[in-house]
């Protein structure tokens, strides 16, 4: 290893944990000390990721208040070196970090807020993509439909959170007092995309989710309505599967609908 | 991506001097950082800005609003895009993923330049989202000499380095940091952003006068200067960007402009975001002080 090379890993340690090596090879200032003048470097690492995290997650720090954000942050920090350019992608393992880490694993709706808000800034600034409108499915002949295909904008992405995450977004969006914390009796379905230029979430059915999820996966139409069938009253299934699609694509959800083989 | 084997190995001895001889960058006038505050009161009017720079890993992104809004400013106005993960003083292995999104990025915009630090922002795989300091020695230049070479390859376009702010000095330095970014600049063909708070902060911080710094460094290889404010701690200066520019780094900028003449200049706030209005003001000062300090129809620098 060069000399270079040692000393910026050794620069690095002394950020990263604390190590005292390098300032053996780093001058006082003619007012001031090099552990205080290296300090800044310590300093401003911790602050500036944590910072980063707090702009991502505006909202699950309105809920946990300054001290426990920046008390959380830092312990992700630690946990989680960055190791991406871009800042940008630094908060993207929060909620799973939220999830597995003690004492936050005991309040499932913080790793469920933050997993929502990561959601939308994905959704933010996902790639563009082609939106399909109503007129392009007037082109399709009856008998193709049940061999359409539909593939998902690329902003649209699934979540399903197990507490009322959704409502206490909600209410702090709204500047309103949150609801307590809760587990839901049945996991909550919701659908995150972007329309036009603002992410936007929406809860949906367990029939819709798992019709969206299948649709996602490549599953035509015809199929669809099937599996509609064992959800619910099947006379009705292909109205229902004719309604959800109707809603997909007047909110911009789709990108492209083909006739598959 | 798998690149490296068609580039100049960047990890063996200094490659040969081989100064990029691409035109210089065109003045630009008096611009600003573009930051996301601004973008609705940029787009709906048309605020007195020559130019903007921004900050290239903010764009950085699959789609969406930010670079819509860059396609859109960029309709308007030129654009230089200004980098801070390039980390071109690494020894780390290059990232060439980086470098192609930046070249990505810039095949969209089409910028005037692109720019990014004299520093480095980690090592084994990890990322620090700082600019920081190294050794001014005689192994540190070879090494980045190498390194501009090699990203000016890559990118097909000659890039601006800029000096940063720093809070401490390494014990095995040979050089000084005007020397080293001289000789880094002649050897590599590289342009310099000189940032006026920068040389302020580290002459503060390292107790030597800022003007043998602006007086070190070559006047014809500077295209660009940044001005910004800073927080004073009493024995040392940190370079925040959250403050107006201090009256002591415009009196530098005065200086800056009778050595290194006409040259793009741009007010550079990067936190406590002030109305447009307000960062306006500065750029006029920026403009103003030009004008007066120099003569009608003096060259650029």
């Amino acid at each position: 290893m060069s000399d270079f090379a040692r000393q910026q890993a050794e620069f690095q340690r002394g950020i990263l944990d604390g190590d005292d090596t390098v300032l053996a090879e780093i001058l006082d200032s003619p007012r001031e000390k090099r552990d205080v003048l290296f300090g800044v470097y310590r300093y401003a690492y911790g602050s500036r990721l944590v910072e980063a995290m707090r702009n991502d997650h505006e909202l699950l720090h309105l809920y946990l208040g300054d001290e426990m954000f920046d008390e959380m942050g830092h312990a992700y920090v630690k946990a989680r070196p960055s190791n991406h350019p871009n800042l940008r992608w630094f908060s993207q393992g929060l909620p799973e970090f939220l999830k597995s880490t003690a004492p936050y694993a005991e309040h499932p709706e913080l790793s469920d807020l933050a997993a929502l808000e990561k959601a939308l800034n994905d959704a933010f600034d996902a790639a563009e993509g082609r939106v399909v409108e109503l007129a392009d499915m007037a082109g399709f002949a009856p008998e193709v439909w049940s061999s359409l295909r539909f593939k998902p904008h690329p902003s649209a992405s699934r979540l399903d959170v197990a507490t009322n995450a959704a409502a206490i977004w909600l209410a702090l969006k709204n500047e309103e007092t949150p609801p307590e914390a809760a587990a839901l009796e049945q996991p909550l379905h919701l659908l995150i995309w972007r329309q036009d230029s603002t992410p936007m979430f929406r809860e949906l059915s367990a029939e819709e989710a798992m019709m969206w999820d299948e649709a996602a996966n490549g599953i035509p139409f015809g199929v669809l309505c099937e599996m509609l069938a064992t959800y619910d009253d099947p006379d009705g299934a292909a109205g229902r599967g004719a309604g959800y699609l109707h809603g997909w694509i007047t909110a911009g959800l789709l990108t492209d609908v083909s006739v598959g083989s | 991506m798998n690149v490296a084997s068609r580039l100049p190995d960047s990890s063996a001895a200094p490659l040969a001097d081989r100064p990029v001889t691409s035109e210089k960058p065109a003045f630009l006038g008096f611009g600003l950082g573009l930051r996301h505050q601004h973008y609705d009161e940029i787009l709906s009017g048309h605020p007195p800005i020559d130019w903007f720079e921004v900050i290239s890993e903010n764009y950085m992104l699959p789609g969406g609003q930010p670079l819509r809004t860059l396609d859109r400013i960029r309709e308007r106005y030129p654009v230089v895009m200004h980098g801070v993960s390039m980390s071109i003083a690494s020894t780390a292995p290059p990232n060439f993923d980086y470098l192609q999104a930046l070249k990505d990025l810039a095949g969209r915009v089409e910028p005037k330049w692109v720019s990014d630090h004299l520093c480095w922002t980690g090592v084994h795989g990890k990322n620090l989202h700082d600019l920081l300091p190294i050794p001014y020695t005689q192994e540190a230049l070879n090494h980045v000499v190498s390194r501009v070479q090699l990203v000016q390859d890559f990118l097909g376009r000659a890039i601006v380095l800029e000096n940063v702010s720093t809070y401490v000095q390494f014990n095995n330095s040979e050089m000084t940091e005007w020397e080293f970014l001289s000789e880094l600049s002649r050897r590599s063909g590289c342009w310099l952003l000189f940032d006026v708070n920068n040389v302020y902060v580290s002459a503060f911080n390292h107790g030597y006068d800022p003007l043998t710094f602006l007086n070190g460094i070559p006047a014809d290889r500077v295209v660009q200067f940044h001005m910004a404010g800073h927080s004073h701690m009493g024995t040392h200066i940190v370079d925040t960007h959250d403050h107006p520019v201090c009256e002591d780094v415009w009196e530098l900028y005065a200086a800056a402009l009778r050595r290194f003449g006409r040259v793009s200049t741009m007010i550079e706030r990067d936190d406590n975001i002030p109305p447009l209005d307000e960062l306006l003001l500065e750029v006029a000062r920026t403009r103003e002080m030009a004008e007066k300090i120099l003569p009608m129809g003096t060259p650029p620098g």
